[in-house]
């Protein structure tokens, strides 16, 4: 029952926060497509003819990255305007169940993420690939939530005391953007290689590219990265907002 | 049978004389030491108890640790000492800051009653009468950031009390709002108590507190000063205020 509660009340989060974002705006869900489709225009008049050379299937290749690093980037951006900015004064006046916070906005994230999916579901039917790979989305799709969950939560509890750490991340965020084999494919880069082993969204990405794209089973160790990852960064999430949670309302 | 026990309850904050800290700071004062903060003790050693079926007012002036003691209760805030409650607690402190200006009234009542722990099933039965209570009947579809204060504080109340609380905790609730819905919200809230709520009321309106409460409290720098019955109370209050 506290279980249901939590997820209603998350619920109601999610879409409370997803219609202010789209109040007053006659374009509505176009503009959740708006930017992952023109920077996917954009990138693919750029490199398709250089870095697309040798990736087969580029568009696809490139759309899906697009999305996939803007669904954990919307997450974990919005996280660090939870606390401090929008509900704080909430926090204040309620003693609601605060991680529900975090869950909701990454909800709406989910919500937002469907509407570029179907633009990534329409240019594969368009460039006529084989659709059989989605069915192993939904379960993609749960870890890398979960993934951008503990990330939210580790961000969203420490901006408490670290007020500008949000404009960190967009910086920080833009940084591991260009890190990330979106637009490139790794091919034999060494350094890059390995420094994206660090990089839990590059497993994500790989994954996804291998089953959606290419019908193809990624490599074990690979599945393996991704599951661990999004499991320690849950982990970590939970510790390190469960011991500052009592801390939230005299802070603000 | 016992609603609230608070025993031995302090509270301290650490004030500092910057508020805001970036990161950037906050890496520096590594290097040049933390920036001194002065203790502020809000709540010194507070205990009392409170009866299912009881109204307990407490007075006092600004800063003498009121709301704090409701926050500490509601669980808002962590504290040193004991408190145990029994039963569903329903904070309302400062009600109408709780609501998005920029959602529309429908919108603002699904999302506070489930902030406020009800379920969206429960929502949907009591809708008709959370908006009949606030007399907003038509202005189910406006944003909130067009209401008067007074309706937004009508509003905020009339969700919290349709959550059928068995501990209410108001924080100067009945300063806002016209006449006749401060009668009826007083009505609502014996109907609760009939039903054996308790109820914790702070406000600086004496009159009401005379009114309504079996019990007051008296307040001063996080301490109990008095406790008994109103009338006795709030002229030793009065008397101390004068000085």
């Amino acid at each position: 029952m506290r279980l249901r509660n939590f997820l209603g009340l998350s619920f109601e989060i999610a879409k409370s926060s997803f219609k202010l974002r789209n109040e007053g705006s006659y374009l509505g869900i176009f503009w959740y497509l708006l930017n992952p489709l023109l920077m996917f225009v954009l990138l693919l008049l750029v490199f398709s003819d250089r870095l697309g050379n040798n990736i087969p299937s580029y568009p696809l290749y490139l759309l899906l990255g697009i999305i996939l690093f803007n669904f954990f980037q919307n997450t974990t951006t919005e996280s660090t305007k939870i606390i401090v900015g929008d509900y704080g004064d909430l926090i204040k006046s309620i003693n609601f169940p605060r991680e529900a916070l975090v869950f909701g906005i990454a909800l709406k994230c989910v919500f937002s993420h469907f509407f570029e999916f179907v633009l990534f579901l329409a240019v594969m039917i368009i460039f006529g690939n084989s659709l059989s790979g989605i069915i192993f989305y939904p379960l993609i799709l749960i870890f890398f939530f979960i993934l951008a969950l503990g990330f939210s939560l580790v961000l969203s509890s420490l901006t408490i005391y670290f007020v500008d750490l949000g404009n960190l991340w967009i910086f920080f965020i833009r940084l591991v953007w260009l890190a990330t084999p979106i637009f490139y494919s790794i091919g034999g880069q060494n350094r890059l290689f390995l420094a994206n082993l660090f990089n839990p969204v590059y497993y994500f990405i790989t994954i996804s590219r291998e089953l959606i794209i290419y019908s193809r089973l990624p490599e074990p160790w690979i599945i393996l990265g991704a599951v661990f990852y999004s499991l320690l960064s849950l982990l970590l999430g939970l510790l390190i907002f469960n011991k500052l949670k009592t801390k939230f309302a005299e802070m603000l | 049978m016992e609603r609230i026990i608070v025993e031995k309850v302090s509270k301290k904050f650490k004030i500092g004389f910057k508020k805001k800290q970036s990161a950037l700071s906050r890496i520096l004062s590594l290097f040049s030491g933390r920036e001194p903060k002065k203790p502020l003790e809000a709540l010194k050693d507070v205990s009392f108890k409170l009866d299912s079926g009881e109204i307990v007012g407490i007075i006092g002036k600004n800063g003498s640790g009121k709301s704090t003691l409701l926050r500490c209760i509601a669980g808002i805030y962590d504290y040193n000492g004991r408190i145990i409650t029994d039963g569903r607690i329903l904070p309302i402190i400062d009600p109408s800051i709780i609501l998005r200006k920029r959602l529309i009234m429908r919108d603002n009542i699904y999302l506070v009653s489930s902030l406020l722990g009800s379920t969206r099933k429960q929502i949907k039965k009591r809708f008709n009468s959370i908006i009949d209570f606030a007399e907003l009947r038509d202005f189910v579809d406006t944003k909130v950031y067009q209401f008067s204060d007074g309706m937004r504080a009508r509003l905020a109340f009339s969700m919290a009390i349709h959550c059928n609380p068995e501990i209410l905790l108001l924080d100067e609730v009945f300063e806002v709002g016209d006449e006749s819905f401060r009668v009826r919200s007083a009505e609502k809230i014996k109907e609760l108590v009939k039903k054996g709520a308790s109820v914790i009321l702070v406000s600086h309106d004496l009159a009401v507190i005379e009114k309504y409460c079996n019990k007051v409290i008296w307040m001063h720098e996080g301490k109990i000063v008095k406790t008994g019955k109103p009338d006795e109370v709030i002229k030793d209050y009065l008397n101390f205020k004068d000085r």
